[in-house]
């Protein structure tokens, strides 16, 4: 089974929706996630501002947080390999990651890349 | 050891593990909550007082420095109190996720981790945290038999009140990811916790509120508001206290004010008449000393050295203060401070003097529990304020048509749960404030604001939020909460009344208030002392005397530095 981890960057909730504006860009991620989970992918979510005992015990995290600092984040690691830092990927390269095919899915066959590494096209 | 004395309450007589006072603000919940826990102390019971209002003033009245550790009172063998203070309990809580990445992790993120746990829902849920644990026996400390909840003013209260069903409720049906309170998965506890909380509020058994009134048409109306929604909550053990009932009156001021009391007695709603009642006698002066507190529900009218031959200092007036006020017809005018000092009367005598000068003015109120609009009593001021629910629904509406735009349908309703959170009532109720200052821009506002407490918190939610739009993109966030900051900082936009009743408590409570707005770069435009008894012509010796007693607090108001205003008691003027 697949493994994706997100290091956030400190946030009150995963969506944002109690911050002083909503960016859509985590509700859209957040999406993303629920529909890796559906897939089979173990998805874990990380936010310092809860859960910073992960941060300060993950190689990985740390290493990426040496020189950057808190800017690098978000981090997304998959099978223990850090794939991506500060942003937050699109669900197409998400499901390459973890060799998905996002055609087989009726409802995202009309958005994402579909052509990156699954080679759908 | 005492024995209960015949004229004990019930609640004192038979008392539940928890009481809880609640009341508008002024109307002497601490000082009946204290005289309980004393009470039962003698009794031979063990007591935990705690405080859960953000401006408490239970250290004033115990003489002892209270935290958020039970400490014992001295004077009262038996009795420990504590003060559940949110900031103080969020720092704590902060400190506890935050310290151990000190030094580990960088120091940008730990910087960052900290300004994210800051916000207002930090703020409510840490002290809720350890509000819940102490109800449901969590936190409860080992041995004590009553625990005396002394509340925050009503709106402040109910919102307490109603969170364990709330976040019970959220954590039950919310089934991903991640909430305010950390990682959904580490919340199996809290739930129970928090389901625990909710059958002990209900449980007759377990807990009683004591409703406490002034004898006052308005202060029963909202004492009715709240039996109606405890009832609501599934909490019904309830009782009622009429506090400073005036025995009779000896001149026509003070007759009246008997009379009145009678009346408004006479027509509360047969559910509040039919509660179990206690009523507590006029004080010509505040208790001075814990232990004396003891005999409060036994002790009738204290005696009083009278007749006293009492005169007022000179002070700036009412007109003065309209006259002031009128000279820049923009921008906001703001009164604040200790619940029940007037703030909601004032605010809404000082909208209609300066409509009645043909400046437009609108009346607004921050306060989830008010009555500016039965207040005003110039109909065709317009009265705005803020109700929570349609605020939160508005703003889950606006939410999901923005940023759930793109989004499949379970995506949407992944949103949606998280919308569902508790915490969103807090930045609608914020967003709202945002658009009632931003009315300034364009014409007068006179905005009536929650007791101290309650508005601190609101101050620094605002701080908070600001600090993080500067961190991040403010695209789509409204210009009236960019500018909210600035505003209430500008001391042309801004005009701030510190409103006080001349005694003790609320003189001291100003002052504290006054230090909180200037750590927050605002300056208050001046003060009011209201409901100076000196200022009447009234020669009933007992209110004659409660004039003496309040001479040394006007005074001190008018000696500050600064613009200070004195309004004679009325009746009318109390809320």
């Amino acid at each position: 089974m697949k493994t994706i981890t997100v290091f956030d960057k400190p946030m009150c909730c995963s969506s944002g929706v109690c911050g002083p504006s909503v960016d859509p860009a985590l509700a859209r991620f957040a999406d993303d996630l629920r529909w890796l989970a559906g897939q089979g992918v173990q998805v874990t979510r990380h936010n310092p501002a809860h859960d910073a005992t992960a941060f300060m015990h993950d190689p990985i995290i740390r290493e990426a947080m040496k020189d950057g600092g808190e800017a690098v984040l978000p981090v997304i690691v998959v099978d223990g390999e850090e794939r991506s830092r500060q942003r937050y990927p699109e669900r197409g390269e998400l499901a390459a990651w973890a060799n998905l095919n996002l055609a087989s899915d009726p409802a995202t066959s009309t958005q994402g890349d579909c052509c990156g590494k699954t080679g759908c096209c | 050891m005492e024995k209960p004395a015949a004229a004990d309450p019930a609640f004192v007589a038979t008392p539940r593990p928890n009481i809880f006072f609640t009341g508008k603000g002024g109307v002497g919940k601490t000082t009946c909550a204290c005289a309980t826990a004393v009470r039962l102390a003698r009794a031979g019971r063990s007591v935990l007082l705690v405080s859960t209002d953000p401006a408490s003033n239970l250290d004033e009245v115990l003489g002892v420095s209270l935290g958020l550790v039970p400490v014992s009172v001295p004077e009262v063998p038996g009795l420990s109190a504590m003060n559940l203070d949110p900031e103080r309990a969020a720092a704590e809580y902060r400190e506890r996720i935050v310290g151990p990445a000190r030094g580990v992790l960088p120091e940008s993120l730990v910087r960052s981790m900290d300004e994210q746990l800051s916000g207002a829902c930090t703020v409510e849920i840490a002290a809720f945290d350890l509000f819940a644990g102490i109800l449901a026996g969590e936190t409860r400390p080992a041995g004590v038999e009553v625990v005396i909840f002394d509340t925050a003013p009503t709106g402040h209260t109910l919102r307490l009140l109603k969170l364990p069903a709330a976040w019970s409720g959220f954590l039950e049906s919310n089934t991903t990811g991640n909430t305010c309170l950390g990682p959904l998965q580490g919340l199996k506890e809290k739930q129970e916790l928090y389901a625990e909380a909710v059958r002990v509020l209900a449980d007759p058994e377990l807990s009683e509120v004591i409703l406490v009134s002034r004898p006052q048409a308005a202060s029963f109306r909202e004492t009715e508001r709240t039996r109606r929604e405890l009832a609501d909550l599934g909490i019904c053990r309830l009782h009622l206290i009429v506090n400073g009932l005036l025995p009779g009156g000896t001149d026509p001021m003070a007759a009246t004010w008997t009379s009145r009391a009678a009346a408004a007695v006479a027509c509360m709603t047969p559910s509040l008449a039919g509660l179990p009642r206690t009523t507590v006698p006029l004080n010509a002066s505040a208790f001075h000393g814990i232990a004396a507190l003891g005999g409060f529900f036994s002790n009738g009218t204290a005696d009083f050295s009278g007749p006293v031959h009492y005169e007022p200092p000179l002070a700036p007036s009412w007109d003065d203060l309209v006259n002031d006020l009128a000279s820049d017809p923009h921008g906001m005018i703001m009164t604040m401070g200790k619940g029940g000092v007037g703030k909601t009367i004032l605010a809404a005598k000082i909208a209609e003097a300066l409509a009645s000068r043909g400046i437009s003015v609108v009346l607004a109120t921050t306060d989830p529990a008010s009555h500016a609009a039965e207040a005003c009593a110039n109909r065709s001021i317009e009265v705005v304020s803020i109700d929570a629910v349609a605020e939160t629904a508005a703003y889950r509406d606006e939410v999901l048509a923005s940023a759930g735009a793109g989004l499949d349908p379970e995506g949407r309703a992944l949103l949606d749960e998280d919308l569902r959170s508790p915490c969103t009532e807090e930045i609608a109720v914020f967003r709202a404030f945002a658009r009632i200052v931003e009315r300034g821009a364009a014409g007068l506002v006179v905005c009536d604001t929650a007791p101290t407490g309650h508005t601190l918190l609101l101050l620094d939610a605002t701080q908070a939020y600001h600090r993080e739009l500067g961190r991040q993109t403010t695209i789509g966030v409204p210009e009236s909460v960019l500018q909210l900051l600035p505003r209430l900082r500008d001391p042309a936009f801004n005009r701030i009344l510190i409103v006080t009743l001349p005694e003790a408590t609320p003189v001291h409570e100003a002052g504290a208030l006054e230090r909180d707005l200037a750590r927050a770069a605002i300056r208050p435009y001046g003060w009011i002392v209201n409901q100076a008894l000196g200022l009447t012509p009234t020669r009933d010796p007992l209110l004659r005397a409660k004039a003496g007693q309040e001479d040394r607090w006007l005074r001190e108001v008018l000696s500050r530095p600064g613009r200070a205003y004195a309004v004679p008691w009325r009746e009318d003027y109390l809320y």
